[in-house]
């Protein structure tokens, strides 16, 4: 399907929906086809599971949900919004209704976790009276309301995830969206971040999280994307991770 | 904008200009050479642009008559004289009072008269004021005619070349000032660019959490200006004192040189010269950071 065909038509827009894709196609400038005629919604609140093997496609779904990279072709909204047509201007106003969280952190290593976390409100401009209750308040949520004036270096992995989980959800996203937040952790660790992912998603927001994470995926009984070449091959309410690893 | 966002601004300036002092001196050197150059060419264009003007508003017709023309004779020249269309006013000077008028002009170094003994060279002369200065050169060129008339000059030659002058002035000052332009647009751009690497981290984690590009860009911008304006300032400092100790000593030395008093004209200069610093600086930091936006 051409770019132009592509519109988002009032039916499309359902009201319960946080993400809608149809025939999303992407292919990279040199030529490799990431994603071809993908066909997902997800509705507000769900917890969904992104899975398959390396570079079938998890990251590109991913980055195009926070309009990193544009899809080729297809319609892709994102809380009734059309992203793909979306004027550059808009782009940051819709990042700031979405968290993301990558497997590296991506923590500044020399701001506090107090200021790491506070510096994304900063840097939206975010009432400042507002700005020290809302990281206490999410420093609650991932536990490390006592590690607030250490450094990133200070902190063991599972411990710089949780101040990037507490990064991302401090300006009231209604996505969380991840892409292997466990990939560099060990399990016990990684299960911690899980609990905490739960409870961000009981509390109403939507989770989309890539992984490569069997025991995770199996455990947590949730609903499972898997993406094969760039195609999704299965799609399960309460699904498994379905390979062997 | 937001005050505590100024206050974050300003902060991540002075750190990073802290972090970056090498390049930053460079570059406050740069623009601070660029700006001299450019501020002292402008002053020099800007005084020519009045001596011509000066002239050209004076314009006034000195008629040298021959040693041999009487005063009875002098008396009917200036009645002839008179009688030319265009003229306005027809005044006699004589040898003495031109002597006079000489030695006024030349100031303290009168004394260099000394050499001549008595001997006055100069001629007897009339000062033809015309009513329209596109009517001297035919009104010259009636008097020069005339019985008893040596020349009449108007000063065509000094101010032809001073037009000329003027003109290579402005083509050279302002190649010189294009070239110099861009090399400090060159230097600045690249000091941003080591501040914009150094924090390329930061930049995509503000982008990734939805901060604007102009919230993004305006701290280094303002880098980009804050060094602008350093530079620029000291290139006003020197321009200034310059210009100050030129107008002394051309007064001391050749008072009837009409430099340009130096107020308000310094403060305009100044104002130029901060403007520019500024502007560069912005525009060279405006152009190093676009690559990085793009996250
Ligand atoms: N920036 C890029 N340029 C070109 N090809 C890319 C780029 N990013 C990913 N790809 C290709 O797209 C495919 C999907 O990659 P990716 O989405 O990263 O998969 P996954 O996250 O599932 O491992 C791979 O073949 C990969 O080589
Ligand atoms: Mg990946």
């Amino acid at each position: 399907m051409a770019a132009g065909d592509a519109r988002v038509s009032c039916r499309e827009m359902r009201l319960d929906l946080m993400i809608h894709m149809k025939n999303v196609m992407k292919v990279y400038d040199n030529g490799a086809v990431a994603l071809d005629n993908i066909n997902v919604d997800i509705r507000k609140g769900e917890f969904v599971f992104l899975v398959g093997p390396s570079g079938a496609g998890k990251s590109t779904f991913i980055k195009m949900l926070f309009r990193e990279v544009l899809p080729t072709s297809g319609i892709l909204t994102l809380n009734g919004r059309d992203i793909v047509r979306m004027p550059v201007g808009d782009v940051p106003y819709l990042r700031r209704s979405l968290g993301v969280i990558f497997q590296d952190y991506r923590l500044l290593p020399d701001k506090t976790v107090y200021e790491n976390i506070a510096f994304a409100m900063q840097v939206i401009e975010a009432p400042r009276r507002m700005m020290q209750r809302s990281v206490n308040s999410v420093l609650d949520i991932v536990g490390l309301r006592d590690k607030y004036k250490c450094f990133p270096n200070q902190l063991s992995g599972g411990e710089q995830q949780r101040v990037a989980i507490a990064r991302a959800i401090v300006n009231n996203p209604a996505i969380v969206i991840a892409d292997e937040p466990t990939g560099n952790l060990d399990p016990e660790t990684s299960w911690g971040i899980m609990d905490i992912f739960q409870r961000i998603n009981a509390a109403g927001t939507t989770i989309v999280m890539a992984t490569h994470d069997k025991t995770i995926v199996d455990a947590m009984q949730k609903r499972v994307i898997a993406i094969e070449d760039g195609a999704i091959a299965r799609d399960e309410a309460q699904g498994g991770y379905g390979y062997e690893n | 904008m937001k005050i505590r966002t100024s206050e974050y601004f300003i902060r991540e300036v002075f750190l990073s200009l802290k972090r970056n002092n090498w390049m930053s001196v460079a570059s406050i050197g740069t623009v601070a050479v660029s700006l001299f150059i450019f501020g002292m060419f402008l002053m020099m264009v800007m005084n020519m642009n009045k001596l011509a003007q000066s002239l050209e508003s004076q314009v006034q017709i000195n008629v040298y008559l021959e040693d041999s023309v009487t005063h009875d004779s002098a008396r009917e020249l200036e009645t002839d004289l008179k009688s030319l269309q265009g003229v306005e006013a027809v005044k006699f000077v004589s040898r003495e009072e031109a002597m006079e008028r000489f030695k006024e002009r030349l100031g303290d170094q009168k004394s260099l008269l000394e050499a001549l003994d008595d001997d006055n060279p100069l001629p007897d002369a009339f000062e033809v004021t015309i009513t329209r200065p596109e009517l001297v050169k035919d009104t010259a060129a009636s008097i020069e005619k005339l019985d008893g008339v040596e020349s009449a000059k108007y000063g065509q030659d000094v101010m032809e070349h001073l037009f000329e002058m003027t003109r290579l002035l402005r083509i050279f000052g302002f190649s010189l000032m294009l070239v110099l332009a861009l090399a400090t647009l060159f230097i600045i751009s690249n000091t941003i660019r080591l501040t914009v690497f150094a924090r390329r981290k930061e930049i995509a984690i503000m982008k990734y959490v939805g901060a604007t590009d102009w919230f993004i860009r305006w701290p280094f911008m303002l880098e980009g200006m804050v060094l602008g304006l350093f530079g620029s300032l000291i290139a006003a400092v020197i321009l200034r004192t310059a210009y100050t100790a030129t107008v002394e000593k051309i007064y001391d030395t050749l008072a009837f040189f009409p430099l340009i008093p130096e107020q308000p004209f310094l403060n305009y200069i100044t104002v130029i010269v901060i403007f520019s610093g500024m502007a560069i600086g912005a525009v060279g930091s405006a152009v190093s950071i676009k690559r990085f936006l793009k996250v």
